[in-house]
């Protein structure tokens, strides 16, 4: 959602960490974040596209990260949206999503209940909202909710099992058989958040989603 | 997995912003029962002993060397 009103003012985006400030203030998962910054899946044709939407007048020129260090989706796509921002000269601003409830609750997900991050929030120069992305990809949501079918009925769970109705030593299992799962797909989920980001981009501005 | 903690009490692995570490330590408080917190957020150290049990916190470690990892009916976040 766009909000009419935004408490995220020029003043106020100015406040946010660089991505090196980022990660200087953070204490732990280092190792993950330059291993995901070394392995961004980011192709040419979708460097080229990011260039191209920048360049418009009404095109990407700030983006604003909700984020904490210790989170696995933050040090999997955060890494992706720098790359993004060292290539169209974009103003990456960071901000803590603990330290900034007030920037959160704008961006709340699952219906207003959850506050997921990362958030990246694309905006103009002038600070206009373009779009945002929350999380994760569509389809690594998707392959979530499919592997746990899969592992209700490898365990032999009742349909309606969930990790929260589960009790030990199925819920280990359960976690355990689920992870395995989706741990392949990593890299395939992280192209596909690119891919959507570059989407909802070519539709926010009014370009073909095309190199 | 057998993990002592050499103590009475349970260890619990946490995350402050967790939602599902924040529940588990709210009721722990209001039942007052007494554990001794490690928050990974904090330290790579921790962290790292954290990811050696499970792979979502929070985990806990009860004085008979019992893991659980996730609580109640949120899964919690993975380390």
């Amino acid at each position: 959602m766009v909000h009419a009103t935004t408490i995220v003012t020029p003043a106020r985006f100015v406040q946010g960490l660089s991505y090196s400030d980022f990660l200087a203030q953070a204490t732990i998962n280092h190792d993950k974040f330059n291993e995901s910054y070394q392995s961004v899946p980011l192709t040419e044709g979708d460097l080229a596209f990011f260039r191209k939407a920048a360049a418009l007048p009404q095109g990407p020129k700030k983006i604003l990260a909700l984020a904490e260090a210790w989170c696995g989706d933050v040090y999997r796509e955060l890494p992706t949206v720098a790359r993004i921002a060292e290539a169209t000269s974009a103003d990456l601003r960071i901000f803590l999503r603990d330290q900034n409830p007030d920037i959160m609750d704008e961006f709340l997900s699952n219906n207003g209940k959850s506050r997921a991050i990362p958030v990246f929030a694309f905006y103009t120069a002038d600070l206009q909202q373009i779009t945002h992305f929350t999380e994760r990809s569509a389809s690594a949501h998707a392959g979530l909710m499919s592997a746990m079918d899969e592992v209700r009925a490898q365990l032999k769970l009742p349909e309606t099992a969930t990790f929260g109705t589960l009790v030990d030593p199925e819920r280990t299992a359960f976690l355990r058989e689920v992870i395995a799962r989706i741990q392949p797909h990593s890299t395939q989920w992280r192209k596909d958040a690119i891919a959507e980001i570059r989407e909802s981009l070519a539709t926010a501005v009014g370009i073909p989603n095309a190199s | 997995m057998p993990a002592e903690t050499g103590t009475a009490s349970p260890i619990v692995y946490t995350i402050r912003g967790c939602d599902a570490c924040m529940k588990l330590l709210r009721k722990w408080d209001a039942e007052q029962v007494i554990y001794e917190e490690r928050r990974v957020e904090l330290s790579q150290t921790v962290l790292d002993e954290a990811r050696r049990l499970g792979q979502l916190v929070p985990i806990v470690v009860w004085p008979d060397g019992r893991v659980e990892q996730g609580f109640g009916d949120t899964i919690g976040c993975f380390i």
